[in-house]
């Protein structure tokens, strides 16, 4: 047991990464549903989300281009994109935000005290601030995943890569004795995209489906000349 | 006349203050506060404290004792070589260890020692279709945002009692060990896991 808990096909800590294919991309938000059904994400109503306090750990940009009738509307699944170079990281006064050994960009919900700067700092607007308790109405907190924790008042919270499946299937391949393979770790969003426009998995394995794919010339990064070193690689539209 | 006045306000205010912290419903007392209750009855379901005074207790770790509806001995059961696993089931295959219902019980006790009052007790409920209603004696709360995984600990040898205290001379669990985060992380320290904070928080 001694042995390290981060056996990958290499050897070494993983860093998750994923690539996005946006010519698969339908824009159809399954992705979304699955995140909230997963991460116990609230909905917040109506008025609050007037008040741009919706919670989406990932969200569907849509782009429309040309003239009616003849446009095209594109889509872009954002989320944290666990940059290497975090803006949110060295503003948090208690270091809620910090970066895991394999490339996650970790919130810790209990050193968060509320301060709101790396919602500020981010550039990709993929933070969300509780502003109340979240409220689920009788019998619908029966769904709630208890793997995941729930975020009371006054707490960052953001997409974490599904951290709790990863854990999960790390600790399914120790318990196996075997390493753990490419495409074990599906986050939710990975899972539900009925278009695999989401591909996950380990960056430092250049076997793995997503280092593949994110050395593929169509590949760009979301505001990438920022610096921020972003994990996530969008593999721009041909079509 | 005036500083007999001040007295008389300090003694009734450290009366209330006292009786609000140490009375039948203080804010230290246990789960006798109505607010775990209300918020059972409430058509919502909500991260937010029920109470100011549950919130306190959580804030300075204050718990209460569990009171079991029966006083199982762990003594008697463990002293015939029954292992923790009999009847906490699942510990060593998923996050949680099981709190037995009364099928685990009968499972022997329809055959075992059923001239003792208190099996005769467990029998009776078992026929009018009744649970035995046993409280937590371990956990944590909300806001630790512990996701606490029994199976792997298990396969790394970690023993029962080095979590749990000797249940095996108790009669009712008792909450010996304190599970606070340096006992967590002086542990992984010392066997080598990972003690990053999403290893338990997420």
């Amino acid at each position: 047991m001694q042995e390290s808990s981060t056996a990958t096909t290499t050897n070494g800590p993983a860093k998750w990464g994923m690539a996005v294919d946006l010519d698969r991309c339908t824009g159809c938000e399954a992705c979304v549903t699955a995140c909230h059904a997963e991460n116990n994400i609230p909905t917040v109503g109506a008025n609050q989300a007037a008040a741009g306090r919706a919670m989406h750990w990932i969200r569907i940009e849509r782009y429309f281009e040309g003239e009616f009738p003849d446009v095209h509307v594109k889509f872009r699944p954002v989320l944290c994109q666990h940059c290497d170079n975090a803006p949110c990281e060295p503003v948090c006064p208690t270091y809620a935000s910090s970066h895991t050994d394999e490339g996650l960009n970790a919130q810790v919900y209990n050193r968060c005290i509320g301060t709101r700067y790396c919602a500020n700092a981010c550039n990709y607007n993929v933070r969300f601030f509780n502003w109340f308790n979240p409220i689920w109405e009788k019998p619908l907190h029966l769904q709630l995943n208890p793997d995941v924790s729930l975020r009371e008042v006054s707490v960052m919270e953001k997409c974490t890569f599904c951290v709790q499946r990863i854990k999960e299937a790390k600790i399914d391949a120790k318990r196996d004795a075997r390493p753990l393979a490419d495409g074990d770790v599906k986050p939710a969003c990975v899972q539900s995209c009925t278009a695999n426009a989401l591909v996950f998995g380990d960056l430092n394995d250049p076997e793995s489906a997503v280092s593949r794919l994110s050395r593929s010339p169509r590949g760009t990064k979301l505001l990438g000349d920022l610096g921020t070193q972003p994990k996530i690689t969008y593999l721009q539209r041909e079509g | 006349m005036r500083k007999w006045f001040i007295l008389l306000l300090t003694t009734v205010a450290a009366l209330g203050l006292g009786w609000g912290f140490f009375g039948e419903n203080g804010f230290l007392r246990g789960q006798s506060n109505t607010g775990a209750a209300r918020a059972q009855t409430s058509p919502i379901f909500t991260t937010a404290h029920s109470s100011v005074g549950e919130a306190v207790r959580h804030f300075f770790g204050i718990r209460s004792e569990a009171q079991q509806p029966i006083a199982y001995t762990h003594k008697a059961h463990l002293d015939r070589s029954i292992t923790c696993d009999t009847c906490h089931t699942g510990v060593n295959t998923g996050p949680q260890a099981r709190i037995p219902d009364i099928r685990d019980c009968m499972e022997c006790h329809e055959f075992v020692a059923m001239d003792k009052p208190v099996i005769q007790q467990i029998t009776a409920m078992w026929e009018r279709g009744e649970d035995i209603p046993w409280q937590r004696v371990y956990g944590f709360t909300d806001e630790a945002h512990v996701r606490f995984n029994h199976a792997p600990h298990i396969r790394a040898d970690v023993e029962c009692s080095m979590c749990h205290g000797d249940v095996a001379q108790m009669t009712v669990a008792e909450r010996v060990v304190d599970h606070t985060m340096g006992f967590c992380v002086n542990c992984h320290t010392q066997r080598g896991a990972s003690n990053d904070c999403l290893t338990c928080h997420n």
